[in-house]
């Protein structure tokens, strides 16, 4: 009965083992970042945006543009506060 | 002049003699069977044809689905493209590994359109025919030639992206490959390091 529940058991092991021998989520572990530092430097106006390779490429940087927009804009704030800082500080010393 | 039935016994036993004759080249082991000897022209001929009549013949009534074009099929596909196939079949900046060089026939470089190699008979890569074979051959794979049947252990949506991402894959350069194929996540660098 022991004997044959353990093959069972191996055997239904070994069929799952296999069918997920490809999943994707397998690879995630060990998955490579997509580069979008050429992206950053494309002319935006220039792309096709029709083009489904530039589609797909938008898809796969878009968070990282996005967080890269989000970047600049935050160090454009804190320059202008920067200025508002010294103009406030010209006026205090006249 | 032969009689009908005299005819048919010397046709009865040149047949016959050709099958001893075959058996015997069989079982001599004399046929040069490495994969580093070349066929006979003759040989490569009849195997070629008989591989390119046989899928043209299996992949007749595929169905090929609409949205080939999407920018997630082109991600999915090429993702798996570079897990699965560019040990043999390349990616754009390498022209050879290991395999395309001792494989025989050397696979295909499907990162180059102006692939000059033996693969006379394949249909031009943007016709319908030519997507149903590649989807058919990644689905069943090709005997004795080193390419496998993708079809049990991968659904027929996953076997659509490899196909969809086989489209483009000539025209991109280092980097687009790149982009599109790294299965990894942005967030995932920010994630690390910051």
């Amino acid at each position: 009965m022991n004997m044959t529940t353990s093959i069972l058991l191996s055997t239904l092991l070994t069929t799952t083992l296999a069918a997920q021998a490809h999943d994707p989520k397998e690879h995630k572990k060990d998955a490579e970042n997509p580069d979008c530092s050429e992206m950053k430097n494309m002319d935006h106006s220039k792309m096709d945006m029709d083009d489904p390779v530039m589609k797909a490429m938008m898809k796969k940087c878009k968070k990282d543009m996005h967080h890269d927009n989000e970047n600049n804009e935050s160090d454009s704030d804190h320059a202008h506060d920067d200025n508002q800082n010294k103009d406030e500080h010209a006026e205090h010393k006249h | 002049m032969l009689s009908i039935s005299a005819f048919f016994k010397s046709l009865l036993i040149i047949v016959i003699a050709a099958f001893l004759a075959g058996g015997l080249f069989i079982y001599s082991g004399l046929y040069p069977i490495g994969a580093d000897t070349q066929h006979h022209p003759i040989t490569y001929w009849l195997l070629e044809t008989l591989r390119e009549k046989s899928i043209a013949r299996a992949a007749k009534g595929i169905k090929i689905p609409t949205d080939l074009e999407s920018a997630d099929r082109l991600l999915a596909g090429g993702a798996d493209y570079n897990d699965m196939c560019t040990g043999c079949h390349l990616k754009p900046g390498r022209t050879d590994s290991d395999f395309t060089i001792g494989l025989y026939p050397s696979p295909r470089n499907l990162s180059s359109s102006a692939d000059g190699s033996i693969h006379s008979q394949i249909a031009e890569p943007t016709s319908n025919e030519a997507i149903r074979r590649q989807f058919w051959i990644i689905k069943h794979g090709i005997k004795a030639s080193g390419m496998p049947a993708w079809g049990p252990t991968h659904n027929e949506e996953r076997i659509w992206n490899m196909v969809a991402f086989l489209q483009k894959l000539p025209s991109l350069s280092k980097s687009e490959y790149q982009i599109l194929t790294a299965r990894g996540d942005v967030n995932d660098t920010h994630g690390t390091s910051h």
